[in-house]
């Protein structure tokens, strides 16, 4: 059906709608209102298809729009300048890749960089097989779920477009990811069309299989290959790092490039046979799967709207655990802090996921140094491990956000953070002795010796805890401070900030170590940030406590001035602000109280 | 009474939304064995009360002090003695119910602690739910396990906003013979509450919080449970 048919059938929808009439009950405080609504008249329902409904949903948006044409082309031109300046910086960088790699002539050189786009492969389909199945990957909104997937309609053609969307969009971005990734590791350039397409083509095969088994709700596959294919992934960062330093020979891990057109074929036939399976099994797709992913996308676009990645994986968090259901209880162990750290440790035998993620963050120095990139290693490293370390301080998390938990422990915010940062101090300590000989430079990177290596480990290791603890502590974006007027309406100052929340830590404690200033510096920069964030400071009520001193002095110059003009000062006189006179008693004040609000 | 200690001290406490004044100058002394009920219409300003009073929300004018200590909800030894469930009571998703009161008794250093959850769960009712994630409990149930928190941990202290929201007949019926219990053993009480049953059975002193109205005075009158205490 054409834009115009499906316009046309909605003003048919609009116009075959029962004339609105006069209420038959006016309530008469409201009479002389101009209600625009009526109670609908005993009426034939009219008979109406899918079309109809969608076309009259589109109608209301439309009528909603909120801006105007000129704010959509300046938002339009901003977009492609954006895209432009982008597009040539990553092109500059891939012309760059393509001459360093003319110079990669031995065998292990070679083979060390076809292995990252073989890397970005796994981990793509990877990727593309969690965020399927997250959201679906067919979903549909709270509001179509209530109106629409009641209603006598067929529900395949409504998410027919959704199906093919989400999968030709999974095969571009994922084809796109790897071109330019495969671009800057020096590939030619018939590899990265090889490459590109065998990405892209996987992914949307992976994507339509997900919707495929979104009908009968058949996960355990999914997550059998989506494991396969992180495992994938970490191997070939492995072989990457044992190629450059030599550890095994070059030709073990040479794969013929046919072999990547293979894939590509594969992915194409996975993509056609389950995107037409899925196609078909449209109409059983439970309403509860589909509204469940429609949920999911509002809930993350909430707290995408003002940058807080933190809500973002809170959310995730709570679905999984609602998925989980259920865990088989385990007794803790010891008493006052020593419980809160015990505790972790369980969670940690629970859900050990993270420390395979510690284990990964392992690797990146060591590839890093393989791929020449060595003096960028404290900075990539410590990132590496900061989003590792992430997960690890749920607790933290839980006991930052909002204050109802932790009022209900009886520790300060300095113990309760330090408590919740063992377990995660001990795995970055692992992953310090894990990366120490990357550091001392084994891989080419930058030479230092043991005891420098040490400390810049050390002081790496600290930058990732550092900025996993700030990441997790860090507090929303308050919408209630005066905003900042922006071409995009009202920003809130701290929005921008909070994009570099954790960063910002790992920036500062590695930044002696990029700039080639001895490490010991970089610790003792660490012990300083690490001292303010395990401190807790509440500056709003640091503030406070400041006005309120602020306040009895100005009082009690008031008093000393009332006194040397008049003798008798009228008691409780104070400025605005300051303390008033203490009650005696509830019983004597209660007759005393007085709200003088006005409502609006 | 006039032996009994002072709890809970709130001094001409105000605060202000916007330019809309929510409490004006209010002022409450809480004694050892006392249970303080407000009562009133949605919207009267205790919840925001109770908020200033356990700290979650600092007031614009005037003090607060649980036991002689300025209120700041920071304080370890604050936070020792006073329990209270308000709305922003939090859950650890990925701990079960009984883990929750596990780390809550342990934390407070709670003798036998194994005996003493059980003992916490059973009377809460939850025993079948006990390995289940807070997520996955139904309104009712997270309530139960809210309360269950408070009680789970010594106390001096126990403030509550609303506590009978989405609890059944007989959740109300249990809750107020508890909080009669506990009065009577000495705790402090401090409760918001739209349950006349529960206020009638709990309270000694019973203020009406009259919200944001122009010349509305709240009147404070002693409350049936008085003459138990």
């Amino acid at each position: 059906m054409s834009k115009k048919q499906r316009k046309r059938s909605a003003s048919t929808v609009a116009e075959a709608a029962p004339v609105a009439t006069e209420p038959e009950e006016t309530v008469a405080d409201h009479a002389g209102r101009d209600w625009n609504f009526a109670f609908l008249p005993d009426a034939e329902p009219e008979w109406v298809d899918e079309a109809a409904l969608h076309g009259l949903m589109k109608d209301w948006r439309h009528g909603r729009a909120t801006r105007t044409i000129g704010q959509v082309l300046s938002d339009a031109y901003f977009a492609v300048f954006t895209i432009v300046l982008l597009g040539a910086m990553i092109v500059n960088a891939i012309i760059g890749s393509q001459h360093a790699a003319a110079s990669c002539t031995t065998a292990d050189c070679a083979v060390g960089r076809t292995l990252i786009p073989w890397g970005v492969y796994f981990a793509l389909c990877a990727l593309t097989l969690g965020v399927a199945r997250l959201f679906g990957p067919v979903l549909a909104s709270a509001a179509e779920g209530f109106w629409l997937m009641e209603a006598p309609i067929g529900r395949a053609r409504l998410l027919r477009p959704r199906l093919w969307g989400v999968i030709v969009l999974a095969g571009l971005l994922t084809a796109a990811l790897q071109a330019v990734v495969a671009a800057l590791a020096g590939e030619p350039g018939h590899l990265v069309a090889a490459f590109a397409a065998a990405t892209g083509l996987s992914c949307a095969g992976l994507m339509a299989w997900a919707a495929a088994a979104q009908s009968g709700d058949r996960r355990r596959p999914l997550a059998l290959v989506r494991a396969v294919a992180a495992l994938g992934a970490v191997v070939a960062l492995t072989a990457m790092v044992a190629v450059s330093a030599g550890w095994v020979a070059a030709g073990r891990f040479a794969v013929p490039d046919a072999a990547v057109w293979v894939l590509a074929g594969a992915g194409a036939l996975l993509a056609l046979g389950c995107g037409t399976l899925a196609h078909r099994r449209l109409d059983v797709i439970p309403r509860a799967r589909l509204t469940s992913g429609g949920s999911l996308v509002s809930s993350m676009q909430g707290a995408m709207f003002a940058l807080d990645f933190g809500l973002a994986r809170d959310i995730l968090v709570e679905r999984e655990a609602a998925a989980r259901g259920h865990v088989r209880p385990t007794r803790g162990r010891g008493t006052e802090v020593f419980a809160l750290v015990w505790r972790d440790v369980q969670r940690l035998a629970r859900f050990p996921r993270p420390l395979f993620g510690v284990l990964g963050a392992a690797l990146v120095p060591y590839a890093l140094d393989a791929i020449g990139l060595g003096l960028a290693s404290p900075l990539l490293g410590a990132i590496a491990l900061m989003v590792a370390l992430i997960p690890l301080f749920g607790a933290l998390r839980v006991l930052s956000r909002t204050s109802g938990l932790a009022r209900t422990l009886p520790f300060s915010t300095r113990q309760i953070r330090l408590a919740t940062s063992v377990v995660p101090a001990l795995l970055a300590a692992v992953w310090c002795a894990l990366v120490t000989p990357s550091m001392a430079g084994i891989l080419g990177g930058v030479a230092r010796a043991p005891l420098e290596a040490s400390l810049a480990a050390l002081a790496t290791a600290a930058a990732g805890l550092l900025g996993a603890m700030r990441w997790q502590t860090a507090r929303p974006v308050d919408f209630q401070v005066p905003m900042l007027a922006t071409s995009s309406g009202a920003v809130p100052p701290t929005l921008i900030f909070n994009l570099l929340r954790g960063f910002d830590m790992v920036a500062l404690v590695t930044a002696p170590l990029l700039l080639g200033v001895a490490p010991v510096w970089a610790v003792a920069l660490a012990a300083v940030v690490a001292g303010f964030l395990t401190a807790g400071i509440n500056t709003a009520e640091m503030t406070e406590e400041a006005a309120e001193q602020r306040a009895a002095l100005e009082e009690e110059r008031n008093r000393a001035k009332g006194k040397a003009s008049r003798p008798a000062a009228r008691p409780g006189g104070g400025p605005a602000g300051s303390t008033p006179r203490p009650r005696p008693t509830g019983a004597t004040a209660a007759g005393q109280r007085r709200a003088t609000a006005r409502r609006k | 009474m006039a032996s009994r200690s002072v709890v809970l001290t709130a001094s001409g406490i105000s605060k202000t939304f916007g330019e809309v004044p929510i409490v004006s100058d209010f002022s409450l002394t809480v004694h050892a064995g006392d249970a303080v009920a407000l009562t009133g219409r949605n919207g009267a300003g205790k919840s925001t009360i109770l908020r200033m009073l356990i700290g979650a929300q600092k007031p614009d004018t005037g003090r607060v002090e649980f036991e002689g200590i300025r209120m700041s909800e920071t304080n370890p030894e604050i936070r020792r003695g006073m329990a209270s469930v308000i709305d922003d009571l939090d859950f650890f998703p990925d701990l079960s119910v009984v883990e929750h009161l596990d780390l809550m008794a342990r934390a407070h250093g709670v003798p036998e602690p194994d005996a003493h959850v059980d003992a916490v769960l059973a009377e809460v009712q939850l025993v079948p739910q006990s390995g289940q994630l807070p997520g996955t409990l139904s309104s009712g149930q997270r309530r139960r396990l809210a309360l269950a928190t408070a009680f789970v941990r010594p106390r001096r202290l126990l403030v509550l906003d609303e506590p009978e929201q989405r609890l059944d007949v007989e959740g109300v019926a249990w809750l107020a013979d508890r909080l009669v219990e506990e009065r009577k053993r000495g705790l402090a009480i401090i409760m918001a509450s739209h349950e006349p049953h529960l206020v009638d059975a709990v309270a000694t002193r019973r203020i009406h919080v009259v919200g944001p109205e122009p010349a509305g005075v709240a009147a404070e009158a002693p409350g049936a449970g008085e003459a138990d205490a």
